[in-house]
């Protein structure tokens, strides 16, 4: 089964996210709710793809995802943005982000980005 | 590359590059008319065929590619050196060869064939043209170069850095995202960043995705096009797009083309949703020539089978509202407030049914200017002076219509030129001027569309028509008693031709028929009049659209019939001083001087009738192109639309059903047969 970590400063999202995720068939192996705790729980929990918040407090999701990146240049990691955020999610992109899913979630949407990024 | 994929393309490619074609066509003869070419038509027919040629190669129509590029490198010429003595009007021959070739093309791929055609001739010819040309120029310094347009024209192609430097395969990927997945341009940038892992020289229009959020109204008008070079192979890029994109589908076309020409017509995408409001403040990025392809689209193209689909439904919903409104067992019940909804109901259907027939109609205009060339190159060929006048070109017609009246109108004008009007000489002769006029004109009337084809010629010679019918064993009747109409008929018979010669156009004596069968097939008339010396007008009826037609519906015994309204004439009750019968008992009736054939509908098709004496029952005169006769029927219930339904496939195939053009639900559930009337004529004479 497909290993996931969230990221995410909004608990609700995480619930909502890791709902949505088990009910597809992945399993979701730790939640991270700021970009210190994604970068520690990615190099403690190896998963196969992370959902990463952009804006969250201590540390962006931007540099989490570098940092991420710069342990495992392989890491598949997707983002989560809000509409409205073309930048950040440009600067993500740019920076080796694979994917990005947009908030609100439309979950068809969230599980195909998911699972293409899975196949690569 | 499954079908599904190229078909659209295909359809795409046609339908645009038809109509630049049309509108090259319409250039050259205007620009002929005024002897010269204007800077902004050279501009005009520039940009066309460059268009056409970077299309075409695209789809990999290489002789239409290579022919559109020699006119493109000749309309170069003419637009940056401007040279004096360019001949127009062999210039414009050439070109409407190159027409006619492409048109031919086109005619073999949209009927599933390969464009197959050699254009080296052509292509020659031009080259020549434009040699001729340049020499003509060398006075000018910057014509010294021989191969100056091509040297410049090159600066129109956006060239590659490393042409075939990083792999042997070139493709366009067109990607199209789904309507509501949001940062479009991200999201093809993302394809971008993928792509990187497999391909090299890649490039993409937009270009700016990535700085320019606008660039979200252009991907998602125009698609997101990628051009790129890779060693992989058709299939497997296909499946990696499949793999990488995201909410959206995409087109991959493998092309040599590409390498050179990017600049290619965008495939048109049908917006579903209203035009965006916010423009974008920034010009499209593609160097954008082909204005008629950018903006806002407020038309969109659907498939004909779909509209034909709609139509037939439209026409179920009509019978089936009169199957409730007219259902026998609300007869005799006070229902106000039924009545009411029904009145609110009817309103809705009759407003539904000329919308969708208003869907289906196109305005004459493409096919009467199709006409002007053909004017053209008969008078050159006969070298007559003819001037082509239209009018009511904006009046609309089915489509189905359309297309099968294009070739009787050449036909005919063809005809008029080649037969009708006089060679110079004879004309002055006659005291006409010189140039000869053909006048086509087009004009609804109630539920028809009539067009006339005058023309100011001889006129239609009787004694030679008569001779040749004598000859053809046509004239049944005494000579004396054919009316001038019904000698001028004979021309409709199947090889029938008076002109001696066979010239190039016409006089082989396949035609007028044709001409006929083809608007009989559309449930049209054709009709003909002639004043000798002075010209002759054809007259061909012909109904706006084949789904409904007015019909008068007419009784005989237990069923019901109707006649299409085009063919009646009038309806009288007959007195029976009125009733002639000759020596072999044909019952005829006379009216005002003139004897008419008397058809008893009940004999022809064998139906059992209390009515069988003319003065109980009514007379219905019909005509088509060659006969006026009468139709005796019991009674007339009056005239209304009918939705038109072919008879059942298994009952034409059981036996060949004569004098029945189709038929229709009538709203209580009753079928009623729609009379043909010259079948009615026919099968009333195997009768007897």
């Amino acid at each position: 089964m497909t290993k996931v970590l969230i990221v995410d400063d909004m608990a609700f999202i995480r619930f909502a996210l890791k709902k949505l995720l088990e009910t597809n068939g992945y399993e979701v192996v730790g939640e991270a709710k700021d970009g210190v705790e994604a970068v520690e729980k990615y190099a403690m929990l190896g998963p196969d793809i992370v959902t990463m918040d952009i804006t969250m407090p201590n540390m962006t999701g931007i540099e989490a995802l570098k940092a991420i990146l710069a342990q495992n240049p392989k890491a598949k990691i997707i983002m989560v943005s809000a509409m409205g955020q073309e930048s950040f999610v440009k600067e993500a992109i740019i920076n080796g982000a694979k994917q990005f899913v947009l908030k609100p979630f439309n979950d068809e949407k969230v599980i195909e980005t998911i699972n293409k990024v899975v196949a690569l | 590359m499954s079908n599904q994929q190229v078909e659209p393309m295909l359809e795409m490619y046609l339908f645009e590059t038809k109509q630049l074609i049309e509108q090259l066509e319409q250039i050259i003869l205007n620009s002929e008319k005024a002897d010269e070419y204007c800077p902004t038509d050279i501009n005009e027919i520039f940009r066309i065929t460059h268009t056409i040629k970077g299309a075409s190669a695209m789809m990999l129509f290489d002789n239409i590619a290579g022919l559109a590029h020699s006119f493109e490198d000749v309309f170069f010429f003419l637009r940056e050196e401007k040279p004096q003595n360019a001949d127009c009007s062999k210039l414009s021959d050439l070109i409407l060869e190159g027409i006619d070739f492409i048109n031919a093309e086109f005619e073999k791929i949209g009927s599933g064939g390969d464009a197959d055609g050699d254009a080296t001739s052509l292509t020659l010819g031009v080259k020549d043209y434009l040699d001729c040309l340049k020499k003509g120029n060398s006075a000018s310094p910057k014509a010294e170069l021989p191969d100056m347009s091509a040297a410049k024209s090159q600066h129109y192609y956006v060239s590659q850095q490393k042409p075939f430097s990083s792999g042997k395969n070139f493709f366009r990927a067109t990607v199209f995202f789904e309507n509501d997945c949001g940062m479009e341009n991200i999201r093809a940038y993302t394809i971008i960043q993928s792509l990187q892992d497999v391909a090299a020289d890649i490039s993409y229009i937009p270009d700016n995705i990535m700085e320019d959020d606008s660039t979200v109204e252009i991907i998602h008008r125009d698609g997101f096009q990628i051009f790129f070079a890779t060693n992989q192979s058709l299939a497997e890029m296909q499946e990696y797009l499949a793999k990488t994109i995201l909410f959206g589908r995409f087109e991959l076309i493998d092309s040599v083309a590409i390498s050179t020409e990017k600049q290619v017509c965008r495939p048109k995408e049908i917006i579903m949703e209203d035009p965006p409001v916010k423009v974008p403040n920034k010009e499209p990025v593609v160097a954008d020539k082909d204005s008629h392809t950018a903006g806002p689209q407020s038309m969109i193209s659907v498939n004909v089978d779909k509209l034909d689909r709609l139509m037939d439904l439209v026409g179920e919903l009509v019978i089936s509202e009169a199957m409730v409104t007219q259902n026998p067992d609300l007869r005799g019940l006070a229902l106000s407030n039924f009545s009411k909804a029904v009145r609110q109901m009817e309103k809705v259907t009759s407003d539904l049914q000329d919308t969708v027939m208003s869907m289906r109609m196109l305005p004459l205009a493409a096919t009467f200017h199709k006409m002007h060339r053909i004017v053209r190159d008969m008078c050159k060929k006969l070298g007559k002076e003819v001037e082509l006048i239209l009018t009511g070109e904006e009046t609309e017609v089915d489509k189905n219509i359309i297309e099968h009246i294009s070739d009787p109108l050449m036909h005919l004008i063809r005809n008029s030129i080649d037969h009708g009007i006089e060679p110079g000489e004879e004309r002055e002769a006659a005291g006409k001027p010189l140039r000869g006029r053909i006048t086509l004109e087009a004009k609804t009337a109630g539920s028809d569309v009539v067009i006339l084809i005058k023309d100011d010629g001889r006129g239609l010679n009787k004694n030679k028509i008569l001779g040749r019918a004598r000859e053809h064993g046509l004239v049944h009747k005494p000579e004396e008693e054919l009316s001038d109409k019904e000698i001028y008929s004979f021309i409709f018979a199947p090889g029938f031709s008076t002109k001696e010669k066979v010239t190039e156009y016409s006089g082989r004596g396949v035609g007028m028929d044709v001409v006929v069968k083809n608007i009989n097939s559309v449930g049209g008339l054709v009709l003909i009049d002639s004043i000798p010396g002075a010209g002759s007008t054809i007259t061909l009826k012909i109904p706006l659209t084949l789904a409904i037609v007015d019909g008068m519906m007419i009784k005989v015994g237990e069923n019901r019939y109707t006649i299409p309204t085009t063919a009646i004439k009038e309806s009288f009750r007959p007195r029976e001083s009125n009733i002639v019968i000759d020596t072999d008992g044909n019952e005829m009736i006379l009216l005002r001087g003139e004897c008419y054939p008397i058809l008893r509908i009940h004999r022809i098709f064998g139906v059992n009738t209390q009515v069988t004496t003319f003065t109980e029952g009514i007379v219905v005169m019909v005509e088509n192109e060659s006969d006026t006769f009468c139709l005796f029927a019991d009674e007339l219930i009056g005239e209304q639309q009918v939705v038109v339904k072919s008879l059942p496939p298994y009952i034409k195939t059981m036996r060949k059903v004569g004098g029945v053009a189709g038929c229709t639900l009538l709203g209580d559930g009753s079928i009623s047969l729609i009379l043909d009337i010259g079948g009615m004529l026919k099968r009333a004479q195997e009768y007897t």
